[in-house]
């Protein structure tokens, strides 16, 4: 079953007096299953972020459909987009997005409280979370007492605690040096495998290689995708490398 | 030259808040003009009583100058850890800190250039304009010139140049020990999550309820002055103390309650306030000072004011008023005064007066310390050698013996009394005693405790407390202190005759009528009418000399509050602004979370609702605490109508509060406007 279907999905940024015409995205369309892990890859300026946007419906589509759980983001009104948005989506910000006026733990609960759950079952729910991502020591301290790999651990607790349908990531491992990145890749796996639905922006090679699928963006459009298969991480990391040499040089592809 | 450029530069970048300090600055500037114009103003020298009005204002120049030179710093504080991010910047480009500290210079004076300069021109727009209000309040025609003071110019230019030097000396310094990266941080450094400091919370809390006390059990409006002073310190240190920890404290015991900081409403404001309440509690104290002292201000010198009439006629209550003290006792037998009473009537029957509603009465007024015990010694004097001389003051007490006749007739009773009985009313303080021995005198028991006497003329002015005594005669009960002499001569007692009436004049011909009356009794032969003293004074003499003293208060009232709301709004207006850029991140973060618009308005409303009636309650809370001392204090001016000043207080405390809530809610939306600013991902 699709968990997200995003059909012919068209952007176009017009200037204030409307002379100037950009066109982030020309024509989008992808499905991503459920309990897939999918990476999107694209160079700067090649209009991810502005995908990631409109998917986390923080931006609307000039043209085209995106269907989130059989819902169209259309369709939903502007009042109740964030009710949405916190009930179906999790979120992992290259620089975390942690609230500094808020504890690790408080910055977890942010989205729960915000739907009214009561404390009890809150604390249910973070107790597991933490266990598995192996920050229940840093819980009562303040973000900036904590290294960016914790952060970025304590924002995909944030990301989990709801259970969302999709956790959405924007360059989770930017902001990390490659020891955190490897462990956070590696999380990404292991709650992957556990069933959750994972689409991930990104430009790095080595993010992109822990995915089940990899679609590659090009001047608004998606132009390509690799499926893992039966590849391990580095075989797979090969042929995603390969693949951005020949957009790079010009050559065919396949 | 590049330096001046960058500096402009820096302002014009930073219009939003560079606007707001230079309006504040000048106007600062112009309300310092202002009063310090009309402290050398020729005008208000020359009318009645300009002296002391000039005087006050000096008073209030100081207090300007002062309260300046706090709030100029206080909100340059805001700029600098704005601009040390740019500071930073040029640093890291190559520029050492001396070229910082010339930028700075730079700034600085651009700045208070511009203000002071602004600052003078519209003080001498409003200056002519104030001193027409101040004429107006008093009541006096003006001539309409239009005058520069080069001396208030040349004043106010060097005490703002001293304030600007100072934030100067701050801004480098603080540019100067921080390091380049520290400077690009500052501005995100988020401050240190506060931890409760209980001990100061409880000293404040401490010092508002001592000040509290002392306000409340306050007794002699004497002692009111000092203790007025003395609360008012300890109240203002006791808000700061209780406004930046107790709110620390109060936030984190809000944490603690799971039930209640896990709320959609609660959880972001209670958790952002108490991460920034140290520096937010100095500005919450800060607005609540502020308010407290417009409250009181505004309040008290309305009421007296307003109360003039009122107050007049306690300590006038006719017209014409006279008080003759007499040579001897003797004097005060009607042989002796009705030729004087004779010689007054007709003398103003003669300038056309009716003498109508007539106050006549003797009494002998006389000094002594009076014991838990009843003894009272009139020869004061032997103590003021003592060690104890403090405690000796307070037992300081004023007599007034009135004869029964005199009482019976003026208050149309017909008590009666026996030999060594007396009925008595106490002046601000009741009476313990139920039996009076005066040393060298005689013994009075106190049968009745009178509820009301109608003390007129000095009596209403007494600081000290005062037991009036009616007896059945007055020579019987002062006995031998009439022959008894004080420590430097003079007679241990004052036999007083008091005499007044009403005119039926206009205030014109009454004004007339005080004057050459005064004269004819001054004229008088003192030994052939065995007068000591005389003294006399007209109701529409004096309510000249008030309405200026009054006038001049009220005036100083207005000013002063003026500058002190155009001061809170400022700081709200800086507390909002600031805040709203560092908020502005946050919600954003939070709207990728999944807060809704309205969830961040809700949050917003109960955060701003906190912060802002937190000093508006607090003030109010003061303000009722300050009543019993500044009603003590008000009778010092013949205010004795309690209830009048209530009424005052209460609109005052009203109109305070309606004003509030406006800049409420303009304020409110400039937040909410910087704060939906920044939503892009």
């Amino acid at each position: 079953m699709a968990v997200l279907e995003v059909i012919g999905i068209k952007k176009t940024y017009t200037s204030r007096f409307g002379t100037n015409r950009v066109e982030a995205l020309k024509s989008v369309s992808f499905r991503v299953e459920s309990g897939e892990f999918v990476a999107i890859m694209g160079e700067s300026g090649s209009g991810k972020t502005t995908l990631l946007n409109i998917l986390a419906a923080l931006d609307r589509p000039t043209g085209g459909t995106v269907v989130l759980d059989g819902l169209n983001l259309a369709n939903i009104k502007e009042s109740s987009i964030a009710q949405f948005r916190r009930d179906n989506l999790g979120f992992v910000f290259q620089d975390f997005n942690l609230l500094d006026t808020f504890t690790v733990e408080d910055n977890i609960y942010l989205p729960l409280v915000l739907s009214g759950t009561p404390y009890r079952e809150m604390q249910d729910r973070l107790r597991p979370i933490a266990m598995r991502l192996g920050i229940p020591g840093v819980l009562k301290k303040y973000p900036y007492e904590i290294s960016g790999g914790q952060k970025q651990r304590a924002a995909v607790a944030r990301a989990m605690i709801t259970d969302p349908k999709l956790i959405l990531a924007d360059e989770p491992t930017g902001a990390l040096d490659s020891r955190s990145s490897d462990d956070l890749l590696r999380l990404f796996s292991e709650v992957n495998g556990l069933g959750q639905t994972i689409l991930m922006v990104t430009h790095s090679v080595k993010a992109a290689s822990v995915a089940k699928r990899v679609l590659f963006i090009k001047d608004g459009e998606v132009f390509h995708q690799l499926y893992r298969g039966e590849n391990t991480n580095e075989q797979f990391y090969q042929r995603i490398s390969d693949t951005l040499t020949m957009t790079a040089t010009g050559g065919e592809v396949k | 030259m590049i330096y001046l450029k960058l500096a402009f530069d820096g302002i014009r970048k930073n219009k939003r808040l560079y606007l707001p300090y230079i309006l504040t600055c000048s106007m600062m500037t112009a309300v310092t003009y202002i009063v310090d114009y009309l402290h050398y103003s020729k005008t208000i020298t020359e009318m009645r009583g300009g002296s002391i009005i000039q005087e006050i204002l000096v008073l209030g120049n100081f207090v300007m100058a002062f309260f300046s030179c706090l709030f100029i710093f206080y909100t340059n504080s805001f700029l600098i850890r704005r601009r040390k991010k740019e500071f930073g910047l040029y640093n890291i480009l190559g520029m050492g800190k001396k070229n910082l500290a010339l930028i700075a210079v730079c700034e600085t004076a651009v700045t208070a250039a511009i203000s002071v300069f602004a600052g003078i021109f519209v003080g001498i727009l409003f200056s002519k304009f104030t001193e027409l209000i101040l004429l107006n309040i008093i009541d006096l025609g003006v001539s309409y010139s239009f005058s520069v003071s080069w001396s208030a110019v040349i004043d106010v230019s060097l005490i703002f140049a001293g304030i600007f030097l100072l934030t100067l000396i701050n801004s480098v310094r603080q540019v100067g020990t921080s390091s380049a990266i520290n400077l690009l941080k500052s501005e995100n450094l988020g401050e240190k999550p506060p931890r409760a400091n209980w001990l100061l919370g409880l000293a404040g809390l401490i010092l508002i309820g001592a000040a509290y006390y002392i306000a409340v059990t306050i007794v002699s409006p004497l002692d009111a002055i000092m203790a007025f002073f003395i609360a008012v310190l300890m109240v203002i240190a006791g808000t700061y103390m209780t406004m930046i920890s107790g709110s620390v404290m109060i936030c984190r015991l809000l944490q603690k309650l799971k039930r209640y900081y896990y709320r959609p409403n609660h959880f972001v404001s209670v958790s952002s306030m108490a991460f920034r309440m140290k520096r937010n509690g100095a500005g919450l104290a800060s607005i609540c000072i502020l308010s407290t002292m417009v409250l009181v201000m505004i309040s008290s010198t309305s009421t007296l004011y307003f109360g003039e009439e009122k107050a007049l006629s306690v300590r006038y209550p006719r017209e014409i008023n006279s008080e003759i003290i007499m040579q001897n006792i003797d004097g005060l037998d009607y042989e002796t005064l009705t030729p004087l009473k004779e010689i007054i009537d007709g003398f103003s029957k003669d300038m056309g007066a009716s003498v109508e509603n007539v106050v006549d009465y003797r009494m002998v007024s006389a000094a002594g310390l009076l014991f838990d015990d009843g003894t009272v010694d009139t020869d004061a004097g032997a103590y003021r050698t003592a060690s104890d001389f403090g405690g000796v003051v307070k037992r300081l007490y004023q007599f007034y013996f009135v004869p029964l006749e005199d009482y019976n007739r003026v208050c149309k009773k017909s008590e009666t009394l026996g030999g060594g009985e007396a009925m008595a009313f106490g002046i601000n303080r009741d009476i313990t005693q139920s039996e009076l021995s005066f040393i060298d005198g005689s013994d009075l028991k106190i049968v009745k405790t009178l509820d009301a006497f109608p003390i007129t003329g000095d009596m209403t002015v007494d600081l000290t407390p005062a037991i009036v005594l009616v007896v059945k005669d007055l020579k019987e009960a002062v006995g031998g202190l009439a022959g008894l002499a004080n420590y430097i001569g003079d007679s241990r007692i004052n036999p007083t005759w008091i005499y007044g009436f009403d005119t039926g004049l206009d205030p014109e011909r009454q004004f007339e009528l005080t004057g050459k009356l005064w004269e004819k009794l001054a004229s008088l032969d003192k030994d052939a009418y065995m007068i000591y003293s005389r003294s006399l004074s007209g109701r529409e003499d004096s309510r000249r000399e008030f309405l200026e003293l009054y006038g001049g208060l009220f005036f100083l009232g207005i000013i002063l509050s003026a500058t002190f709301i155009f001061a809170a709004v400022l700081i709200i207006y800086y507390k909002q602004l600031s805040e709203g850029y560092e908020d502005c991140s946050r919600f954003g973060i939070m709207k990728k979370v999944g807060m809704t618009d309205a969830d961040i308005r809700k949050s917003i409303n109960s955060q701003l609702l906190t912060v802002f009636f937190l000093p508006l309650g607090f003030a109010a809370m003061h303000l009722g605490f300050a009543f019993p001392l500044v009603k003590k204090l008000m009778t010092l001016f013949n205010l004795q109508d309690v209830s009048f000043y209530g009424v005052v207080t209460a609109v005052c405390l009203l109109v305070f509060a309606l004003m509030y809530v406006l800049v409420y809610r303009i304020t409110s939306h400039l937040y909410y406007d910087i704060v939906r600013g920044g939503k892009e991902l």
